[in-house]
């Protein structure tokens, strides 16, 4: 019968540099886990998914829980800072709705107050609501190791379902949002599988700008989550409304698209269906944003 | 309630806050999970990988050899008595034997010192299993040269009622319209916050203490009593604080009799804590159903005639399934409603999946869920009003069923007439949203079936010299706020402040515990029980009081701390002063004794169906308004409003309570939840990540109205209720789905998937 069971031994390495915590991954390759928030590791290690020799912390690196203005490159969030703080961060709602929004869901407020924004991403389980949202906003990932650091995009991330390009001695520290340009707005939408607190069953994510003084759509990006063996962009729909001026009929008809582009497993037909609707209802609410954006250039 | 209904009672009826609140709030209230005795062992469970295997062989040698396990128990350290709820189905052993007979089932448990150990011990057993054919539905279990799962049975079916009352095809012939539909409902967990816990402790003698998470303590210490083959005085059970129990933690279960065997190999005290993913894999879900019903009704509506086949597949054991499938028929067929023409055939049978047996409602749900489905379909294709016809049908006061249950107080036409009002029924085709819809349905519940065996309530009512007040009852505080209820009971009539009334835990050895907490049982019988014992305690002391305040003793009256005469309340004596003068002058020390049964009614016919089962019937009616996405399927349920006779609510804010808890619970029935398995018969839901249940984010808004029809036969006119609106919000939901996309979905529960499908299809 499979279980559930007791925490397995591990030894716990408190880390309190980025250097130092490469230095043990590097040293242990394979033998060791990083904690972040240890919602999805705790609960695998239980499940005995993983049984890591060591576990590193993170939590006494300084500047990781930090979310900061990283001047032209945008907004640039910590690894290690919680679902709750973006979703209850003022400039998250206000800028970045979607990934607000997406972190708004993910799990129960424990989950929430613990889970992080870096943790959810490498963890890369298909369904991860933070994605999507931040493949919208066009996110850049900070990949560090004992020899340097590299700048990946997030749709280059990952690899397949639980799976990333990180190395095995490296680290993610920062994810950077660009700011969105001209009258922008951004949306989440998503379906659970049966509850309010429940996986994500659809997830998508709009970001657009439109150009000045009209509904012509100057850019736009769109996430889908537990619709692919990894989260996804939307680039065909995508393309359909670049360019064009966004009227109902149209976000219809790139919202199928959407859907062909989709390769749901398991309730295909209905998670095929519902890909659609939710990028429907993103790419309108995301539009009607930024029609409402008065700041007009945005940041 | 209307405030014409208010009666002049200090406490009783009143909306007090629950006594046991703050130690719960504040995380002071003892669960079993928190107890610890010196040199406590850990214990763990090794659990069957099979659905159907013989078991070859068990080798625990490399086990003992783990540093620190202290013992290995397996099925043959248990005496091999069969025990089970009902004498003709005893089916069950504390552990496997020789062959397991579904996933999850224990074959073995091992002590150690600390869970680390224990749980890595399990994984040094060595079980040789032979694989057999699951059994895993309905088809497979009944099927011409079925695999059989217990060896000392020649078929799968467990047991079977048939019922026949006046003359059903007749009854099919008189009447004007007749319909007949299949509804099936799926297995769902029961999903208590608090998964199984027992701490169990044998001391030299042999003398076994129990402390474990128990609804129903006493069935625990008779199952367990049986099972162990030992005298009941050889074991004592005392029940702490429960974390929610909806009928899961009646029964001695693997765990109580692997604490107890480990304990007594070892000589220290077994504790054992289930984890919430061997809950939901191995143990006690809701009978999956099939159910064919067909009924006949006059162009006005008057119903006529009802048939129904019903086939409930119940998983490896019988437990209470051959009283669930009478149940189904009399306490959820044949009421709210008359009907002159009855016939019923239900056969009960075994899978190898978890044993089901009652859960919160016991069989009402699914019977009521069939029946007002079907009756809500019949009303619309006869263009009459949903309200009109139940309210024509309804039971009134004083008639008696087609089969001789007889109904005393009935408030059912009152409370739909109040529905109708509460959820604006009439004006609501004028306002109708698309895929908005509102769904009625209406339910009975038993104040307590008289069951097999012991099933009276006693209650002890000590006075302390100090005043204070010491009441000692059978019944279980599990959360559904007995404790409050019954102290309020007892303030009342011993004329006293509730938080003066202290309350101890279920102990064998004091007290005679109630039969069990089922059936909405506990308010009434143990209610009178309670009200009884105070009574006899203030005769007591009226006695003393009369020739003090030159008055008959049956005038005098308690009230406020005070006692006094009635024909002369400005001479009053404080209460303690009386009690005092009962101590010290007297010698008399105050011991009122009360007790209830409801020993005027035989025992349930299970063979024909036939006569009483309670004596009182309570009744509800419920709306449920949902609004229906569309585009997504998704149902929100968005109202319930709940109208109930229940003679008098003792605490009307817990009733509520209790109530919207069982519409939220038995929503996820409807809507959210379904046990699944794989082709081998393996659990394909192991946490409350993958098994959904409704929580607070799903509950909708909830209104409630109470018709006071003060039963003569209860406790302060008081009548059974915990689980009025479990029968009501299967049918309640399903009939507003209806109501808001037009098309009937007859299988459970009703998904997102389902309902766009059947959109789809129509677009």
């Amino acid at each position: 019968m499979t279980y559930i069971r007791r925490l397995p031994s591990f030894e716990y390495v408190s880390a309190s540099t980025v250097k130092e915590a490469c230095a043990v991954l590097s040293n242990n390759k394979g033998k060791v886990k990083i904690l972040a928030g240890g919602t999805d590791l705790l609960v695998q290690m239980k499940e005995r998914k993983v049984v890591p020799e060591y576990v590193i912390g993170l939590k006494q690196i300084s500047g990781l829980n930090k979310i900061e203005e990283n001047g032209k490159a945008g907004l640039r969030i910590g690894t290690l800072v919680t679902h709750h703080e973006i979703a209850r961060s003022p400039q998250m709602q206000e800028n970045f709705t979607c990934l607000a929004k997406a972190c708004e869901k993910i799990g129960t407020p424990q989950v929430r107050n613990l889970g992080t924004i870096g943790g959810n991403l490498c963890n890369a389980g298909p369904s991860a609501d933070s994605a999507p949202a931040l493949l919208a906003l066009g996110a850049v990932l900070t990949l560090q190791t004992g020899r340097g650091e590299r700048q990946v995009p997030l749709e280059k991330f990952f690899t397949g379902p639980f799976s990333t390009i990180l190395e095995e001695d490296e680290l993610l520290t920062f994810i950077t949002i660009p700011h969105l340009k001209g009258k922008s707005g951004s949306a989440y939408h998503y379906l659970t599988k049966r509850t309010a607190v429940d996986e994500t069953l659809v997830g998508a994510a709009a970001a657009l700008s439109l150009k000045a003084g009209d509904d012509v759509c100057e850019d736009v990006k769109i996430g889908l989550c537990s619709v692919a063996p990894t989260p996804i962009r939307a680039l065909k729909a995508e393309s359909k409304l670049k360019g064009k001026k966004l009227t109902d009929g149209l976000i219809e008809e790139a919202s199928r698209i959407a859907s062909g582009e989709s390769r749901p497993r398991s309730w295909a037909e209905y998670r095929r269906d519902m890909v659609a609707v939710m990028v429907k209802r993103a790419v309108t609410e995301a539009w009607h944003r930024a029609a409402a954006n008065k700041k007009g250039s945005g940041k | 309630m209307n405030k014409s209904d208010l009666k002049d009672y200090a406490v009783v009826g009143k909306p007090i806050r629950r006594v046991d609140g703050p130690a719960k709030v504040t995380g002071k209230a003892t669960y079993a999970g928190d107890l610890l005795l010196p040199g406590t062992l850990h214990g763990k469970i090794l659990r069957s990988p099979y659905a159907h295997a013989r078991i070859l062989n068990i080798d625990y040698s490399r086990a003992m050899k783990l540093h620190g396990v202290r013992a290995v128990v397996t099925g043959r350290d248990f005496p091999g008595v069969r025990y089970g709820f009902m004498p003709q189905t005893r089916d069950q052993l504390p552990m496997a034997t020789d062959k397991v007979k579904h996933y999850g089932e224990a074959v073995a448990a091992v002590a150690a010192i600390d869970e680390d150990i224990a749980e890595e011990a399990l994984d040094l057993i060595d079980v040789e299993y032979e694989e057999l054919t699951p059994v895993l539905t309905i088809d497979d279990a009944m099927k011409e040269g079925a695999v059989i799962i217990h060896d000392h049975m020649d078929t799968n079916i467990a047991a079977s009622s048939k019922m026949h009352f006046g003359d059903v095809e007749k009854g099919f012939k008189e009447s004007d319209y007749i319909r007949e539909e299949k509804f099936t409902t799926q297995r769902v967990s029961i999903g208590f916050i608090e998964p199984h816990a027992v701490i169990v402790n044998v001391d030299n003698s042999g003398n076994v203490l129990i402390q474990g998470s128990k609804q129903s303590p006493y069935i625990t210490w008779r199952h367990f009593c049986r099972a162990m083959d030992l005298p009941l005085g050889k074991v004592r059970i005392i029940n702490p604080y429960v974390g929610g129990g909806f009928s899961g933690k009646h029964e001695a279960l693997d765990l109580d009799f692997a604490a107890a065997a480990l304990s007594k190999k070892t000589g220290f005290p077994v504790k054992i804590v289930l984890s919430q993913d061997e809950v939901i894999a191995a143990f006690k879900q809701r009978h999956a159903k099939h159910v064919e019903i067909k009924i006949g009704m006059k162009k006005d509506g008057t119903l006529v005639a009802c048939e129904c086949k019903m086939i409930a597949e119940g998983g490896a054991y019988a437990s209470v399934g051959p009283f669930n499938i009478v149940i189904f028929a009399t306490s959820g067929l044949l009421l709210p409603y008359r009907m002159s023409h009855f016939k019923y055939e239900a056969h009960r049978v075994y899978t190898n999946k978890p044993w089901c047996g009652s859960v919160r409602g016991q069989s009402i749900p699914i019977a009521r869920f069939a029946f007002e489905s079907l009756f809500n379909m019949m009303i619309d294709d006869l263009g009459l009003d949903q309200l009109e016809v139940r309210k024509k049908n309804s039971i009134l006061s004083g008639e008696s069923t087609i089969n001789k249950m007889t109904v005393g107080t009935a408030g059912m036409v009152e409370a739909i007439e109040k529905l109708g009002e509460m959820i604006g029924w009439d004006g609501r085709k004028k306002k109708k949203a698309p895929y908005r819809g509102i769904g009625i349905a209406c339910s009975p519940q038993v104040s307590g079936a008289r069951m097999g065996g012991h099933f009276g309530s006693s209650a002890v009512v000590k006075v302390d010299e100090d005043g204070g007040v010491c009441l000692i009852h059978g019944g279980t505080e599990i959360g559904q706020g007995c404790d409050t209820v019954l102290a309020q009971m007892a303030a009342e009539v011993i004329g006293v402040p509730v938080e003066e009334i202290r309350q101890m835990e279920e102990d064998s050895d004091v007290a005679v515990l109630e039969a069990g907490m089922f059936s909405s049982r506990c308010t009434f019988w143990a209610g009178h029980a309670v009200k009884r014992a105070a009574e006899d305690a203030c005769q007591q002391l009226a006695e003393i009081a009369a020739p003090l305040l030159e008055a008959s003793k049956d005038d005098i009256v308690f009230k406020n701390k005070t006692v006094f005469s009635r024909k002369n309340p400005g001479r009053a004596i404080a209460f303690i002063d009386l009690v005092r003068n009962a101590y010290y002058t007297k010698g008399q020390p105050i011991y009122g004794r009360g007790s209830y049964s409801a020993s005027n009614i035989p025992m349930p016919d299970l063979k024909t169906g036939e006569g009483d089962v309670t004596n009182a019937w309570a009744f509800f009616a419920q709306a449920v308004e949902v609004e229906v996405d569309p585009e997504t399927g998704r149902v929100k349920v968005l109202k319930s409003v709940c109208t109930r006779d229940v003679g008098r609510p003792i605490n009307p804010m817990l009733l509520d309570a209790q109530l919207e808890g069982g519409t939220v619970f038995t929503s996820g029935q409807a809507l959210y939840e379904e046990c699944c398995f794989d082709e081998k018969g393996r659990p394909l839901q192991n946490s409350f990540l993958d098994y959904k249940m409704p929580t607070v984010m799903e509950a909708p808004e909830n209104e409630h109205f109470d018709i006071i029809t003060d039963d003569p036969n209860g406790p302060f006119g008081a009548k059974g209720a915990g689980e009025g609106s479990n029968g009501t919000t299967l049918a309640a939901i399903a009939n507003a789905v209806e109501d808001a996309i037009g098309v009937r979905i007859k299988d459970l529960p009703i998904t997102p998937e389902k309902i766009l499908a059947i959109l789809k299809q129509r677009r």
